[in-house]
């Protein structure tokens, strides 16, 4: 995964050849493959919906793209390392009731902060066990996922959280410059993301650990560290995607984030991750909870029964992933 | 010769077979004929082939061109499958066994696939008549999972599987490697009641010494092709057969002389290791490398070398003695402070410690600089210019540095990416295991050429390999481990690799030697040794003193002039007799051993006070003799 791509200004001055050329490596970078894909799947539904493009539409996506989206950052980080967190969904559902209680007893911000500490510490908990006594991330996170969940509904008490003072609205109907306030971190969280992931130590050391932890590790990089990492922000964006997520129906639910795990995963497998880790970039990412959003939305317009959609977004997804190993079996020929 | 050539009818004849993996040539026509009820060894250095073409044989890989007949016909096997039904099994280092079945269900594991119900008392009788015939009735718990067996165990479970299955020609791949010396004379007896019985082995190994005492015929392969096709083992003397297997080009690969000891001996000691162990596989080894020096660090499969360098680096926990990076100890055991405080190591296996395969080779190359630095940003910039000099350097134009993978790479140029991500942190000691190891030979002068370039630019160099004729041809000193211990430290030049054999392979030797040493130092009250001798210097191998006055003047590992001596007349006169010194201090009995194909082993002493009453040196002799016989 080399990130220095030369200026894409310099290749309208490029010879044709040199032009071919250029259009074939931009077509070998899976992120220019996926942008084609959204592309592609916005058109037919604009076919399919007349109201798919209109402004609203596009906003609404935007909006419904941030809880997912913001969770898929952490994941994405989990998958690069070759693990994966299934206790996200539950952990933003237990997070949710802990920023719930806590706004009953302090001011917004620190009820913000003890809900990020407190999955950032449950991310903690599993990352270690992971890395430190070598269980699987997929038992570890499995086990984690129950646990957060049954918690979830003892802490509320079986109910949800309702008196949730208004001011957390703010948090997403404040525009600034014209873009709401949610779609505006979703935004700058990928771009710090992106950037990490490409231009530090960090970030090069987790896809190095995802690639060839051995290699990594003997090559001097912290290898624990960087392993235990995803596994925090996981559980810390959790916790910030179930912010969002209360400020817009003020309420907190125990039920809350059920089966978000599986949507997260799903929007990073479509962004060209792979599950044995080392490959996978946060734009990747973005266009596969794109997508994915897309979908849901669409399907929705058009009146398609709910218990239909899990198979209709299944089978999209399954065959999105076909078509894609397809085209770059053939492209990198 | 000709009657010799082929014994019986032929079982497996393979001619002008080749085979490309990738990029690289792993055979360019390779010959080989093995016939029935003989023991034939295939030999080669490493990445000669011999494994690719045993893997062949046993239908792990399919080859490109060529011909392969058994027993008469033609033969494309598409898999081990096929292999199996027509009666050809493979033993492998690592087992294909299932460790949470029981020994008999693994034995087994073919016919579990039938269907049908299980008849295991049928099973178990056909498994005990399986084994008596190996002779080895007890040697099988047949309801242990194989989880719970030793290693020679699992092999006897392949084995025995390979005869349930009606296998009629069995390779064995490096079966001796994790063996203990008792578990090597079983495996032996078991190879030789298989000849007995008319089944063609095939063993696979680069020991000289089990070669030359189990097989019938040799072939020996080198970059690919067959040099040396189906003679008997007993025509071949050692000498030849290194040479067959090293080849006389190699010689011209090993660039000019070392620069004489003297100059090296006063540079001052970059990395010093005392005492180092890391149990199990390292149990004590210490070692110096001075700034501008090789030191090559020889030994058999393991004998911990590997293990040895890890626990340096900090890979592997240290369980007691100490490193030290000039002159300060490294405390911290981990790998970044290491390469922090100057300290490289290109590890053993590429593909699973160094490659990174899904970065760049462009990040492949910093990847050690990542690792170095400081900082919230790779830093990349910092090393640019470097990194275009080391490009130069490796002959790799600029835009390869771009490639996706490393592994659209040779496994030379990966190599030579590998030992650049060290350079590029200018390290005071690079320690490089089998740098060598799957490069072709073109490559391999050139990594030569790039260790002379550093060690020249006073970087200390440690090079680990099995490969004897290279650790003689790029080091200046070479220090010999054995079990887990450094044993020798010489100068390359006191050495050659008839006396490097001698001194690594002592797990089975030198253990038996010892207490044939010790029982002879006990019984006369005297000191015994054993040592080789060349000219007016010799190696001491080994030695065991009772009383200190006898002390002849030197330790195991120990390399210099016989006249550096406590007993110089006896080590120069070495006749049947004992010989009194010119001091008067002791008499001394020097007795050649030989082994029973007259291989020079080297001779034995034994050196008692002058007033004792001298045994008849015959007695002595004789001892001797019946310790090499079995050596």
């Amino acid at each position: 995964m080399s990130i220095e791509k030369p200026s894409s200004m310099r290749s309208l001055t490029l010879s044709a050849p040199a032009r071919a050329l250029r259009i074939k490596q931009l077509a070998q970078r899976l992120e220019v493959r996926m942008l084609l894909l959204a592309i592609l799947i916005a058109l037919c539904l604009s076919m399919l919906s007349p109201y798919f493009l209109t402004r609203s539409n596009i906003f609404n996506m935007l909006d419904q793209s941030v809880v997912i989206g913001i969770v898929a950052v952490g994941m994405t980080f989990v998958i690069l390392t070759g693990g994966i967190d299934l206790s996200v969904g539950s952990l933003a559902g237990l997070t949710g009731i802990l920023l719930g209680l806590s706004l009953q007893h302090m001011p917004i911000v620190p009820a913000i902060a003890v809900a990020v500490a407190a999955g950032a510490g449950i991310g903690l908990v599993s990352g270690l066990l992971i890395n430190l006594f070598g269980l699987a991330a997929f038992v570890v996170t499995l086990g984690v996922m129950a646990i957060g969940r049954s918690l979830a509904y003892i802490v509320s008490g079986q109910t949800a959280i309702s008196n949730i003072p208004d001011a957390m609205q703010a948090i997403v109907y404040t525009n600034v410059l014209g873009i709401p306030s949610n779609v505006l971190f979703l935004i700058i969280l990928y771009i710090v993301a992106w950037a990490y992931l490409a231009f530090t130590k960090g970030g090069r050391t987790i896809y190095a650990v995802g690639s060839n932890k051995e290699a990594a590790r003997a090559a001097g990089l912290n290898t624990l560290f960087y392993s235990v990492l995803p596994y925090v922000l996981s559980g810390a964006l959790s916790a910030v995607a179930a912010t969002f997520s209360i400020s817009q129906i003020l309420s907190a639910d125990p039920l809350m984030g059920n089966s978000m795990e599986l949507d997260a995963i799903a929007a990073v497998v479509i962004g060209g991750a792979s599950l044995y880790g080392g490959r996978g970039s946060m734009i990747g990412t973005l266009f596969g909870v794109f997508i994915m959003v897309m979908i849901r939305n669409g399907l929705n317009l058009m009146g398609v029964s709910p218990f239909w959609q899990g198979s209709a977004i299944g089978t999209i997804i399954i065959v999105a992933l076909l078509v894609e190993r397809l085209v770059s079996s053939r492209v990198n020929q | 010769m000709q009657p010799l050539q082929s014994p019986r009818q032929p079982l497996m004849a393979a001619r002008a077979i080749t085979k490309t993996f990738d990029r690289t040539r792993a055979l360019a026509g390779a010959n080989f004929v093995l016939a029935e009820g003989e023991i034939h060894g295939l030999l080669g250095a490493n990445g000669a082939g011999k494994s690719t073409l045993s893997k062949i044989m046993a239908g792990h890989y399919s080859f490109d061109s060529g011909e392969m007949v058994y027993r008469g016909h033609p033969l494309q096997l598409r898999s081990t499958r096929d292999a199996i039904r027509i009666g050809i099994a493979i033993v492998m280092q690592e087992t294909s066994l299932v460790p949470d079945l029981t020994v008999l269900e693994n034995i087994f594991l073919p016919e579990l696939g039938r269907p049908g119900r299980l008849d295991y008392r049928a099973l178990r009788l056909r498994c005990a008549g399986l084994l008596e015939n190996l002779g080895q009735e007890d040697s099988l718990p047949l309801d242990w999972d194989v989880r719970r067996l030793s290693s020679a165990q699992k092999q006897l479970v392949e084995i025995a599987k390979a005869l349930g299955v009606g296998a009629k020609l069995i390779i064995f791949d490096e079966p001796t490697a994790s063996l203990s010396p008792g578990e090597v004379d079983r495996l032996f007896d078991v190879m030789t009641r298989l000849r007995a019985a008319d089944h063609g082995l095939v063993f696979v190994s680069h020991r000289l010494e089990e070669v030359f005492s189990i097989t019938d015929r040799v072939t020996v392969m080198r970059e690919g092709r067959t040099v040396l096709d189906g003679l008997p083992t007993a025509q071949l003397s050692q000498a030849e057969l290194i040479r067959a297997m090293v080849g006389a080009e190699l010689g011209a690969i090993y660039t000019e002389p070392h620069a004489a000891n003297s100059a090296t001996e006063q540079r001052p000691v970059a990395l010093s290791v005392r005492n180092l162990s890391s149990t199990p596989a390292v149990k004590d080894v210490s070692f110096k490398v001075h700034a501008g020096e090789i030191l090559g660090v020889g030994g058999l499969v393991g004998a911990g070398r590997s293990e040895a360098m890890e626990a340096i680096f900090g890979l592997r926990r240290r369980t007691g003695g100490e490193v030290l990076l000039d002159g300060k100890p490294l405390r911290e055991q981990n790998p970044q402070e290491a390469i922090r405080a100057g300290l490289g190591f290109v590890a053993v296996d590429r593909r699973t410690q160094n490659i990174v395969p899904d970065l760049s080779v462009k990040e492949n190359l910093l990847l050690a600089h990542l690792g170095a630095h400081r900082g919230l940003f790779r830093a990349y910039q910092t090393r640019e210019h470097r990194v275009q000099e080391l490009m130069q350097r490796l002959g790799l134009p600029q835009e390869r540095l771009m490639d996706a993978s490393m592994l659209n790479f040779s496994g030379g140029m990966q190599q030579k990416i590998i030992i650049a991500r060290w350079l590029l942190l200018d390290p005071r000691v690079l320690i490089l295991d089998e740098p060598t190891k799957g490069v072709d030979i073109g490559t391999r002068a050139s990594i030569y050429s790039m260790l002379r370039d550093i060690v020249a630019e006073g970087v200390a160099v440690v090079v680990v390999s099995s490969d004897f004729e290279e650790l003689l041809g790029v080091s200046d000193r070479i220090v010999v481990m054995s079990d887990g211990r450094s044993i020798a430290d010489l100068p390359s030049t006191a050495l050659d690799e008839e006396k490097l054999t001698l001194l690594a392979a002592p797990r089975t030797s030198m253990a038996r030697n010892t207490e044939l040493l010790d029982a002879l130092a006990h019984e006369y009250n005297g000191a015994g040794f054993w040592t080789l001798i060349e000219g007016d210097r010799f190696i001491c191998l080994n030695s065991v003193v009772t009383r200190p006055a006898l002390d002849p003047g030197f330790k195991p590992g120990d390399a210099r002039g016989l006249a550096e001596t406590s007993i110089p007349r006896a080590l120069r006169q070495r006749e049947a007799i004992f010989v009194p010194e010119q001091d008067g201090s002791r008499t001394t009995l020097v007795i050649p051993m030989r082994s029973p194909r007259g291989h020079d082993l080297g001779w034995v002493g034994l050196s008692l006070p002058p007033d004792a009453a001298l045994p008849p040196p015959e007695l002595i002799k004789s001892r001797i003799d019946s310790l090499a016989a079995t050596l």
